[in-house]
């Protein structure tokens, strides 16, 4: 008997069962809705000078490590001040307007590196009156360069290659905090 | 007469069971649920921030530790949860400073102290276990460094000396 062209159609649209997809959803959303972290916090490493007789001794190791040690202020702006060989220059970085020049200090923080490619720790000295989010914001600047900026070359200690990185003073020690 | 009316009313009728539109509602989940995977954390320690304060943002990628939770807004000082030390818009009561040393918190020292005295026990006891003086630090995005350095010096004191300042990502 052959078959009404009605039937054919029926045949061909179906209804998908969506209860059970449903069913796992439900049961997902909940669990995620509890693990979800919507403000994500991380954290910004700032070991603080160990004991003095430790710093004393790690100095004496490095008696021709080049130090560069950035004041923040903010009345003046910043100062990089490099220590090497005995030697001491000033680099300064005036304020923009009344604010921090970060992208000063960004773009003198690469040309340090450039310099002085096996340095990556600076020893950060703000003023008293520096609010956190400048101190945050001026590691930022220091730490690291953009994902659109050229990235830092130095040659690796072991095989003696150049090795590309996007830090530029990824160890910023907060100097000041013994009293100096 | 009437009956009969009824009936073939009730025979007309739509049947009892009928079926939900459930296809909008999975649209609404499935999206909800992206969204949901996306923002999923997979870090095993959780910082929530306080209502109290406001973090710095920075760009740091770096996943918070499970050590000590210091948190310093404008009005107190708290060692895990516990409010050690009160503080007057950011600026400390000259009772809780040591008279020798102004960059000394006594009253937030003795709380460290004892935490760290607490860890270094667990840590005799437990070779699993390690005391290495690490600590996160909550502070006010607002706060002078003055306060801040106190902070760490007291810290660095107690024998916590390194520092890992809670930010909020920006990515």
């Amino acid at each position: 008997m052959r078959r009404s062209f009605g039937s054919r159609v029926d045949d061909a649209t179906f209804e998908l069962n969506l209860a059970p997809m449903l069913d796992i959803i439900v049961s997902i959303v909940p669990m995620l809705l509890m693990s979800v972290a919507f403000v994500h916090i991380t954290v910004v490493d700032t070991p603080v000078p160990q004991a003095v007789e430790k710093a004393m001794a790690a100095a004496d190791e490095k008696k021709d490590q080049v130090q560069i040690l950035l004041a923040v202020s903010k009345e003046t702006g910043y100062r990089f001040t490099i220590s090497e060989k005995g030697e001491t220059r000033d680099i300064n970085i005036a304020l923009k307007g009344k604010d921090l020049d970060l992208d000063g200090l960004h773009a003198e923080s690469v040309n340090l590196k450039k310099k002085y490619p096996d340095v990556f720790k600076v020893e950060l000295n703000p003023a008293e009156n520096v609010p956190l989010n400048e101190i945050v914001a001026t590691m930022d600047q220091v730490r690291t360069v953009g994902p659109k900026e050229a990235k830092v070359v130095f040659n690796d200690v072991d095989t003696g290659k150049p090795v590309e990185t996007n830090l530029v003073f990824p160890d910023v020690v907060f100097g000041n905090v013994n009293g100096g | 007469m009437a009956r009969r009316g009824f009936k073939k009313y009730m025979d007309k009728r739509s049947p009892a069971t009928f079926k939900i539109q459930v296809t909008s509602m999975v649209d609404m989940f499935v999206i909800l649920l992206v969204f949901l995977l996306k923002s999923y954390s997979t870090s095993p320690v959780q910082l929530t921030p306080s209502d109290k304060m406001t973090l710095p943002a920075s760009t740091s990628t770096k996943d918070p530790v499970d050590v000590l939770k210091l948190m310093v807004s404008k009005d107190a000082i708290y060692v895990e949860d516990k409010k050690v030390m009160d503080l007057k818009g950011g600026i400390v009561d000259m009772k809780d400073v040591d008279a020798n040393d102004t960059q000394f918190l006594r009253t937030l020292y003795t709380e460290l102290d004892q935490q760290a005295g607490k860890s270094r026990t667990i840590a005799s006891k437990n070779e699993e276990v390690e005391f290495d003086g690490k600590v996160i630090l909550q502070a006010d995005r607002s706060l002078p460094y003055e306060l801040l350095k106190k902070v760490m010096y007291t810290s660095m004191m107690a024998g916590y000396s390194d520092v890992k300042i809670a930010v909020l990502s920006k990515d």
